[in-house]
C-alpha cells in the first residue's frame, strides 16, 4: 500500500531546510516566529520537527544565535544566518529553481 | 477538586493538574530518549522545553491559572509525536513502528536514572543525585563521602570521578527521570493496572500474530520463539555479569588508588608502603628528577586506575553519556606520565651504566690465631625498612638473629639526613705472600668511570684490629648525595698457608661462599677454627661434625652430640680425648670425659 502522507512529509522535510534559511535571510527570528511563518504556508505540520533541524544547522555553522530576554516568557533564542549560511542559501536557491524547472518539465511532458 | 503539582519549565513556574503532569513528563522523557544520543540533544531538549513553556503560558492567565489535560494535549498535538520529528537526527527506519507505542505515554512509569541534581547541590550535586537514585537522605551520603576523604583522599577522588561520570539533570525530563515516579499508593496501583493492561494487549497481539504465523509456517515460528527466549535469558545473564564487572572495577580501582596514594605520597595507612617514596628519592638523580618521577608514576598508574573506577561507575548506573574530553585528557595525561617515567628511567638507568671498583689494602698484624668478629652496627632506621625483607629467625637459645641477604639495602636517617646502608661480605683466600692482608673492594656504578670511582671512594666502611681480633663492620654507608648506585663492599682476607683463624658466631651471614677443603657451608663454618693449607681452608676443630675421611671418627659417640648445645658443638683438643673444651656464648668450659662417666 502506498502511503501518500509519508511521501508528502518526506517532500516537505526536504525543502524545510531551504525554507528556514530563506525566512532567516529576511531577518533574525526565534523559533516561534519561524514556526508561525511556516504554518502560514502549511510547510510544517508538527513543531517538533523544527528544533532538531535548527540545532543541526547551527552545529554545521550555517546559523548562529543570540539570547534576548522576553517580557512575556522564557528568554528567546534569536537565530540568524552566518556568512557561510548566506552563501549556502544562494547555492540552495539556484539548485531549487533548477529542480523545479526539471520537475515541471518532466511532469508536463507526461501530461 | 483536583490535585495540582508545581513545576518549572525553562524557568517559568506552572501549576499543573496531576494527570496532566504525568502525561507531560512522560512525553518529555520520551522526547529526551529520542534525542539523548543525538548531537546537541540537550540543546534540542531545552529549545523544545522553552517552546512548551511559551505555549503553556499563552494558555494560562490570571483567571485560568492551572495547566489542564487539554493544554497538555494541545502542546503535544502542535509539537507532534517524537517519532515524527526525531527522524531528522536519527534514521527514519523504525520510526513508524515506534509510532504505535505513542498512546502508552500516559501509562509508562518514568524510568529512574542517575543524574546530578543541580538544584540542591553543595559542589556538583553528586550526593543529592545519588540520594534521589537510591532514595537515601543526601546528608548520610555527604557524611560518608566526607569520612572517606580521610582514607587517603579516596572520597575526593570518588567525588571527582562521579562528578565527571554523571551528567547533570538539565532538562525537565531529566529532572523527572532523576527523581523517578513517587512511590505512593496511587502511582503503584496505577502502574500495576497499566502493566496488566499492557500485558493483555501484548498477549492479544502475540496471539493474533501466532495465529497468522501458524497458518503459514508453524515450525519455524516456534523455533524462533525458543531462540528469542534463549536470547532474552542470555541478555539478562549478560546484564548481571556486567554489573558484577562494574562493581569489581570500582572496588579494585579504589583499592589500587589507596595503595598508589599511600606509597607515592607517603600518606600511608599500610606502614610497609612508606619506603617507596624514600627509595624513589634514593635512586633518582636530584630534586627535579624526584618530583618528575613522582608525578610520572602518579600519572602513569593513577590515570588507568581513575579510568577503571570511571568505567565501573558508568557500567553500574548505565550512564551512556560519554565525555570525549575526559577520555582524551586521560589519554594525554597518561602519555605525559609515561614520557616522564621514560625520561627519568633512562636518565637514571644511564647512571648505572659504568661500574668501578676501588681497592684498599690493610696490613694485618700477625698472630697465631686470628679471631674474626662482626660488629653489628647500631642502625637508626627511621620508618624505613630494608628493600627486601629481613628474615628474622630465632636460634636455638631463642635469641633473635637477623639473616641479611647480601642484596639487602636499607635507608637510615640521622638528623634528617638520609644515607644508604648496605651489607658488606667477607671472603677468605690464600695469600701468595707470607703476609696477612685485608683487601676492601668498594664497588659502585655511575654514568662514567669517574663518577663511579668517586662514588665507590665515598663508601664508608671500617675494619678494626684489636690485638688478635679483627672486627668487621657489618654495614657500609653511602650518602644520599651519591644515591643508590648498586654500591657494594667485599672484604677479602688473604691468609698465608699455616695461619689459623677462628670464625666467630657473629659472622653468620657476613661470610660469603668461602671455599674450603671440605666444602662446608658458610653457616657451618662459624664457631670453628680454620687453617689455611695449600689447598684452601681446612677445619681444625670439626671432629665429629663432619665425618670425612680426613678426620678420625670420635671414640666416644656422646661427645660430638653434646646434649645441651647441639648446634654449637664442642671444640676438641686433639691428642687429648679425655678433656673437652667448649667455647660458646656462655664462655669457656673445660670438661673431662671421666666426669660424664
Amino acid at each position: 500500500m502506498i502511503n501518500s502522507e509519508n511521501t508528502k512529509a518526506q517532500m516537505r522535510k526536504g525543502v524545510l531546510e531551504l525554507c528556514i534559511l530563506s525566512i532567516l535571510s529576511q531577518g533574525d527570528a526565534y523559533p516561534t516566529e519561524i514556526i508561525e511563518k511556516l504554518k502560514e504556508t502549511k510547510l510544517v505540520v508538527v513543531e517538533g520537527t523544527l528544533y532538531p533541524l535548527l540545532t543541526r544547522l547551527k552545529n554545521t555553522g550555517l546559523l548562529t544565535y543570540r539570547w534576548e530576554e522576553s517580557t512575556s516568557g522564557p528568554p528567546r533564542k534569536y537565530y540568524m544566518l552566518t556568512e557561510i549560511g548566506v552563501t549556502y542559501l544562494k547555492e540552495l536557491h539556484l539548485s531549487w529553481y533548477e529542480l523545479v524547472d526539471a520537475v515541471n518539465k518532466t511532469i508536463n511532458k507526461q501530461d | 477538586m483536583n490535585k495540582t503539582v508545581t513545576i518549572n519549565i525553562s524557568g517559568i513556574i506552572f501549576h499543573i493538574e496531576e494527570d496532566a503532569f504525568n502525561k507531560l513528563s512522560k512525553y518529555l522523557s520520551t522526547i529526551s530518549g529520542y534525542f539523548s544520543k543525538a548531537d546537541g540533544g540537550n540543546e534540542i531538549m531545552s529549545d523544545i522545553e522553552s517552546r512548551i513553556a511559551e505555549m503553556l503560558q499563552s494558555r494560562t492567565s490570571a483567571v485560568k491559572q492551572v495547566v489542564l489535560m487539554s493544554d497538555v494535549d494541545f502542546v503535544m498535538d502542535s509539537m507532534g509525536k517524537p517519532e515524527e520529528f526525531a527522524g531528522d537526527t536519527s534514521d527514519n527506519t523504525g520510526s513508524s513502528e515506534r509510532a504505535e507505542n505513542y498512546d502508552t505515554y500516559a501509562g509508562e512509569p518514568i524510568k529512574k536514572r542517575l543524574y546530578r541534581d543541580g538544584d540542591s547541590k553543595v559542589l556538583g550535586g553528586v550526593c543529592s543525585g545519588i540520594g534521589h537514585y537510591f532514595g537515601i537522605d543526601t546528608v548520610w551520603l555527604r557524611i560518608a563521602l566526607l569520612l572517606m576523604f580521610f582514607f587517603a583522599g579516596t572520597g575526593l577522588l570518588l567525588y571527582i570521578i562521579l562528578w565527571i561520570a554523571i551528567p547533570e539533570a538539565k532538562t525537565t525530563a531529566e529532572r523527572l527521570a532523576m527523581k523517578g515516579a513517587k512511590a505512593d499508593i496511587n502511582n503503584i496501583s496505577k502502574a500495576v493496572k497499566e502493566e496488566a493492561e499492557q500485558f493483555k494487549k501484548r498477549m492479544e497481539k502475540y496471539g493474533s500474530e501466532f495465529k497468522n504465523m501458524a497458518a503459514r509456517n508453524a515450525p519455524r515460528n516456534s523455533v524462533e520463539k525458543i531462540i528469542d527466549f534463549i536470547g532474552d535469558v542470555l541478555i539478562n545473564i549478560g546484564r548481571v555479569l556486567l554489573k558484577i564487572i562494574g562493581v569489581c572495577m570500582v572496588i579494585f580501582g579504589v583499592l589500587f588508588f589507596m595503595g598508589l596514594f599511600g606509597s607515592v605520597f607517603g600518606m600511608s595507612f599500610m606502614t610497609s608502603n612508606v619506603e617507596v617514596q624514600e627509595w624513589i628519592d634514593m635512586v633518582l638523580m636530584d630534586g627535579k628528577d624526584f618530583y618528575l618521577g613522582l608525578l610520572g608514576i602518579s600519572l602513569f598508574l593513577g590515570v588507568p586506575i581513575m579510568m577503571l573506577i570511571y568505567g565501573g561507575i558508568k557500567i553500574l548506573f548505565k550512564l551512556k553519556y560519554s565525555n570525549r574530553w575526559v577520555n582524551l585528557s586521560a589519554g594525554v595525561l597518561w602519555l605525559f606520565g609515561f614520557i616522564m617515567c621514560l625520561y627519568v628511567g633512562i636518565k637514571t638507568g644511564s647512571d648505572f651504566s659504568k661500574e668501578a671498583k676501588v681497592r684498599e689494602k690493610i696490613e694485618v698484624k700477625p698472630y697465631d690465631t686470628l679471631i674474626l668478629k662482626l660488629n653489628e652496627m647500631p642502625v637508626n632506621i627511621s620508618e624505613v625498612h630494608a628493600s627486601t625483607e629481613d628474615h628474622e629467625d630465632y636460634d636455638d637459645e631463642g635469641v633473635k638473629i637477623t639473616n641479611h641477604n647480601h642484596d639487602d639495602y636499607m635507608i637510615g636517617k640521622h638528623d634528617g639526613i638520609k644515607y644508604l646502608l648496605g651489607h658488606a661480605n667477607l671472603n677468605i683466600i690464600k695469600s701468595q705472600t707470607d703476609r696477612i692482608e685485608l683487601l676492601i673492594v668498594k664497588e659502585s656504578n655511575g654514568n662514567n668511570k669517574l663518577s663511579a670511582t668517586g662514588r665507590a671512594k665515598n663508601i664508608a666502611y671500617k675494619v678494626n684490629q684489636i690485638d688478635s681480633m679483627i672486627v668487621f663492620d657489618n654495614l657500609f654507608k653511602a650518602g644520599n648525595a651519591d644515591k643508590f648506585r648498586a654500591q657494594d663492599v667485599n672484604v677479602i682476607l688473604k691468609l698465608p698457608v699455616n695461619k689459623v683463624i677462628y670464625l666467630d658466631k657473629s659472622l653468620l651471614g657476613f661470610i660469603y661462599d668461602i671455599e674450603n677443603t671440605t666444602n662446608t657451608y658458610d653457616g657451618d663454618m662459624i664457631n670453628r677454627r680454620w687453617m689455611m693449607t695449600e689447598y684452601g681452608l681446612k677445619c681444625i676443630d670439626c671432629d665429629g661434625l663432619i665425618s670425612k675421611s680426613d678426620y678420625e671418627m670420635p671414640v666416644h659417640p656422646e661427645v660430638p652430640a653434646h646434649p645441651k648445645t647441639p648446634a654449637h658443638p664442642a671444640i676438641h683438643i686433639n691428642n687429648n680425648k679425655d678433656t673437652k673444651v667448649t667455647i660458646d656464648n656462655n664462655g669457656v668450659h673445660i670438661e673431662t670425659d671421666k666426669v660424664d662417666k
